[in-house]
């Protein structure tokens, strides 16, 4: 009773649950430009998750595995997530095809749909996450949209049923390993979880000031996170407008609909918000955005190190996977159609 | 597109939301809940107490008040000024007794009597003020002192005189008309009151002393700083609220004929009771009269009621003890929150269905690169051109956001200069037949510079709706301007509602809250033409001269007003569904118009124009920075006739030198463009335009 009063209440005065506010880019957080800045990356079509197999760095572009030097393998349907096998063969997830290991398509395995990450934990097992039960991948804003908790987590070993780990996830959108468990990113939920083997869940990292995409493991034994796409008061408001949002699913092209994008400021059919305003010339870059490009780097205990960022108005937006490889830090920026490889160790203190 | 529900519509239709913010925005609704309370407190009594509202008791009533309400009187007047006078009660004894000593025992005319005693009540005030106006002593502790050595004074003055005075009898018609009689059915007393009452309230809202006394109160220093005579009004404040207990005191004695030790006993409390809880700020500087008369009606009916009552005898000051309690809660709560209150409801969003728009991607609105080969003039040294025009030797005019009029001159527009300051935000601008610039000043008016520089003001006020609640005589936000042929200025104010800097508000709401406005030179007259329009923009004297063509911005159509001939008034569309904002409109060479988009629509904008519900909890719960805007980031140039056809668009796909078109101006084969939110004028060459044409002969014949 108390309990829904005090929701009302909050509701009424845009308190507690009902509060708009996003947490702010501070400390090891706040904004610069690495991104933006960086020398010119490899030019590709919407590229994600990035892989290193063999000491090669491979990710994909729509139905093909790419890497530097071109197209490495192709599938039938679109390419949600890779994974390199501990035997050295590389899982590929695509719509509609399940996922192949080595090019076949373990049975177990073939119904799975929206796969965003794969993963090989310590025992050689591969953790499958499953964004959403409900929508296909392409259809991720109307999952974010219609505050679906549909995601789930698999722990699959060759020849049985994968397992469930964890269900009623907001979208895991990333994987990471470690010696304690899974580390999941759960986008629409905004934290850092980690099950172990026996699906424990313990939040590591809550409230971000993004929605988590790609993990990755770092040099120094921690962690890069990719933030695909920045929060603002405008998408809490309307997550807390069903009426709108109904309306705005029916009759608006999806890619115009107020929601997190992986770009944004190329047709004026998107919604603009009252900062981004341009004054004499000028589109400031701390502007209310729909997307914006930022990595983040954890220590081992999950505390932000450095960030590199793209503001508004730049163009390496949407970065949905990150890795860490001979001292360069690769990222996929899917909405600046670019794989970027960047300088990891210049905002280390 | 999905349309609203009837019930919403209808709602939003007949339920003028708006209204509200509108009347928590005015003074007087200060006076809200002192009168609220007054009205309880007398159908309370009236209730309770039998005979409550006959003749007799409301006469008797209505005597008392007279007296009281002078006093009440006296109190708000030194409130006003930031002060406070405990002194009205031995001062109306002092009254009292001097009407009643000079009548009876000195023997002097009723006529002379009655000025003598306001005198000597006025000096007290008198002392008083010059002891807190010029020596700078505490009200409070002063007028306590006052208080007691009057009342001493009084006391004194009884014990010598009381037995003389009672022995004797005064007897004449018009002191006993001032006791008990009537004027104009209204008791003596209480037609004084309203006299005075009249006359003090003019004085207060409409006198430069009461504006003072009111500045004087808000802030003493700052009223010392701006040179008001600080001291000497101060002064008199105390002198006059002593004359009002003087006056006070002859009614009383001409009704009561009496001197007692305890006239005007606990005065002072009931004065400052009623005062306050009447809505004067102790403070200082937030009073009137009407709030000290609440107040001395809902104190007097409680005390009375309760005497009536027959209460034991400490319940009425007890009553009045927990009302003033109340009412100071009251009036500290009320000053801290208002403003709240006001800012959460002021924004109130309306029901807008948006017609499908025109396709942008084939027809006449496809997107092109048409101005990507701009010329820049001024890039940098302008800020804001909201307008351009050019004169007939080809130089550019256009307004700045720091209120200048600059010019560039030809053949390269390198040179630039300062032409006129006017001040405010100079937007739409048009030449008249003696080529004189006529200028709308957003947050001034309607401003003229003659072609030597000089700066007049043509107006910068319009008649009043007699059904608004916000004053709509001033202009906000005169927005673009054109002439007709005779000469008469018809210029467009883009809202009622808000301050200029404050439109993205206005396109929150997206109600009709802006209006065409015509002013004559020849007589000076300014009237308004049409109400209710939608955020309307540029206006455009229209070829047949007989119609004028404007624009609605967020109701994205371009509208047609006929100004003479036989359909003189009427408002037509011509132009409708535009997929963007249409901004300023000038004529072009060939017989057409060109309009500016200054923005572009975006559906998810649209759908949320159909939910105010949404955009009012938007309006609230988030910053502004963050609201869901029309995206101005874009914009384009149409040309389109007076059919109404599109004809063409030019754009600037990249939006890289003109985001934000707000108007274009062809001349001599060019085409130069500005933009409010610009620092920079582009100018791009037609290829199919007459060379020669210019927009001045094209209105006013060829060069004389």
């Amino acid at each position: 009773m108390m309990g829904a009063l005090r929701t009302l209440s909050d509701r009424l005065l845009g308190r507690g649950s009902a509060a708009l506010t996003v947490p702010p880019l501070d400390g090891a957080l706040k904004p610069n430009n690495r991104l933006e800045d960086a020398a010119p990356g490899i030019p590709a079509g919407a590229p994600r998750a990035l892989v290193v197999q063999g000491g090669r760095v491979l990710w994909a572009e729509g139905t093909q595995v790419m890497s530097d030097s071109g197209p490495v393998a192709e599938t039938a349907g679109m390419i949600t997530a890779l994974a390199v096998m501990p035997d050295g063969q590389l899982a590929i997830a695509a719509e509609g095809q399940g996922i192949a290991i080595g090019g076949t398509v373990p049975p177990a395995l073939a119904g799975l749909s929206c796969v965003t990450a794969l993963a090989c934990d310590a025992s050689g097992a591969l953790w499958i996450a499953v964004g959403s039960t409900v929508h296909p991948f392409a259809d991720w804003s109307r999952d974010f949209l219609e505050l679906r908790r549909s995601g789930r987590v698999l722990r699959w070993t060759p020849g049985s049923a994968p397992r469930v780990m964890a269900d009623r996830l907001g979208f895991p959108n990333g994987l990471l390993p470690r010696a304690d468990g899974m580390v999941v990113s759960e986008a629409w939920a905004k934290r850092l979880i980690r099950l172990d083997d026996s699906g424990r869940l313990t939040q590591l990292m809550e409230d971000l000031p993004g929605y988590p995409a790609g993990l990755a493991p770092s040099a120094g034994g921690g962690a890069w996170l990719a933030l695909f796409a920045p929060r603002s008061p405008l998408l809490e408001l309307v997550l807390r407008e069903p009426a709108y949002r109904r309306a705005m699913m029916a009759e608006v092209d999806p890619e115009f609909w107020i929601a997190p994008a992986l770009r944004s400021g190329y047709s004026f059919h998107e919604p603009m918000q009252g900062g981004a305003l341009k004054s004499m010339g000028i589109l400031k870059p701390w502007a209310p955005t729909r997307s914006s490009g930022l990595v983040v780097e954890l220590d081992a205990g999950f505390v932000p190190l450095q960030s590199l960022h793209s503001r508004a108005g730049g163009q390496r937006h949407g970065i949905t996977s990150v890795l860490e490889t001979g001292g360069v830090l690769w990222a996929a920026s899917t909405g600046g159609n670019e794989v970027l490889r960047l300088d990891p160790a210049r905002g280390r203190g | 597109m999905a349309r609203a529900g009837t019930l919403a519509r209808l709602r939003y239709r007949f339920i003028p939301d708006h209204v509200i913010g509108e009347i928590l925005s005015k003074k007087w609704i200060d006076n809200a809940i002192p009168f609220l309370v007054l009205v309880v407190v007398i159908a309370a009594f009236g209730m309770l107490l039998p005979n409550f509202f006959s003749a007799g008791n409301l006469s008797m009533t209505g005597r008392q008040l007279g007296e009281f309400a002078l006093v009440c009187l006296a109190m708000m007047t030194v409130i006003i000024v930031g002060g406070i006078d405990l002194s009205v009660g031995s001062n109306f004894a002092l009254g009292n007794f001097t009407a009643l000593a000079l009548l009876n025992l000195a023997g002097w005319p009723v006529w002379a009597a009655i000025p003598a005693t306001v005198l000597v009540c006025g000096s007290v005030g008198l002392v008083n003020g010059l002891l807190i106006g010029f020596l700078r002593l505490r009200a409070f502790l002063t007028t306590l002192v006052t208080l007691i050595i009057v009342r001493a004074i009084v006391d004194m003055l009884l014990l010598k005189y009381a037995q003389a005075m009672s022995m004797s009898f005064f007897d004449d018609p018009f002191w006993d008309l001032v006791g008990m009689g009537d004027v104009l059915g209204l008791p003596f007393s209480f037609a004084v009151l309203v006299v005075v009452a009249l006359v003090g309230h003019i004085l207060i809202t409409r006198s430069r002393p009461g504006w003072r006394a009111m500045a004087i109160g808000g802030s003493r220093r700052s009223a010392h700083n701006i040179g008001l005579p600080v001291r000497g009004i101060v002064c008199s404040a105390y002198t006059i609220s002593g004359m009002l207990c003087g006056l006070a005191g002859v009614l009383y004695a001409a009704r009561l004929s009496g001197a007692g030790s305890d006239t005007g006993m606990g005065l002072e409390i009931m004065a400052l009771t009623a005062a306050v809880l009447g809505g004067n700020s102790l403070g200082g500087g937030r009073g009137s009269v009407v709030k000290a008369l609440i107040g001395a009606v809902i104190v007097l009916v409680m005390t009375n009621g309760v005497l009536r009552l027959g209460l034991n005898s400490g319940s009425g000051p007890m009553v009045l003890g927990l009302t003033l309690l109340f009412a100071v809660f009251i009036d500290v709560r009320w000053l801290k929150n208002r403003d709240k209150l006001l800012n959460k409801v002021y924004v109130s969003p309306t029901l807008v269905e948006m017609p499908e728009p025109r396709s942008t991607s084939e027809g006449a609105f496809a997107v092109n690169d048409r101005l990507a080969d701009v010329e820049i003039i001024g890039l940098g040294e302008i800020e804001s051109p909201e307008d351009v025009i050019l004169d007939e030797d080809d130089i550019l005019y256009t307004g700045t956001r720091h209120g200048d009029i600059v010019r560039f001159f030809p053949p390269d527009y390198k040179r630039h200069e300062v032409f006129a300051h006017v001040g405010g935000s100079p937007l739409g601008m048009s030449f008249d037949r003696d080529k004189n610039l006529v200028v709308c000043i957003g947050g001034m008016g309607l401003y003229k510079v003659a072609p030597d520089g000089t700066v007049s003001k043509m107006t910068d006020e319009t008649n009043r709706s007699p059904l608004s609640v916000v004053d709509d005589s001033r202009l906000r936000l005169a927005d673009d301007c054109d002439i007709t042929p005779d000469g008469k200025v018809y210029f467009s104010e883009a809202t009622v509602r808000y301050e200029m800097h404050d439109w993205p508000v206005d396109a929150l709401e997206s109600r009709g809250n802006g209006r065409i406005i015509c002013h004559d030179p020849a007589t000076g007259k300014t009237h308004t033409v049409v109400r209710k329009l939608v955020f309307p923009n540029g206006v455009c004297t229209a070829r047949d001269g007989q119609s004028v063509l404007f624009a609605e911005s967020w109701g994205c159509r371009i509208n047609r007003l006929w100004v003479s001939g036989p359909k003189a008034g009427k408002v037509e569309v011509v132009v409708d569904r535009l997929p963007g904002y249409p901004d300023n409109i000038n004529r072009a060479s060939d017989g057409t118009y060109w309009c500016a988009i200054m923005g572009m629509r975006s559906p998810a904008l649209d759908v949320a124009l159909r939910m105010p519900g949404f955009r009012r909890r938007m309006s609230r719960r988030i910053a502004p920075d963050q609201w869901l805007y029309p995206n101005l980031n874009i914009g384009c140039v149409i040309r389109f006739n007076d059919q109404g056809e599109v004809l063409e668009s030019l754009w600037d796909r990249g939006a890289k030198n003109h985001p934000m078109i707000t108007s274009m101006r062809e001349h001599k084969g060019w085409l130069y463009l500005g933009g409010i939110t610009n620092n920079r004028i582009g100018r791009v060459r037609l290829k199919d335009a007459d060379p020669t044409w210019s927009a001045w002969s094209d209105y006013w014949g060829k060069r004389a």
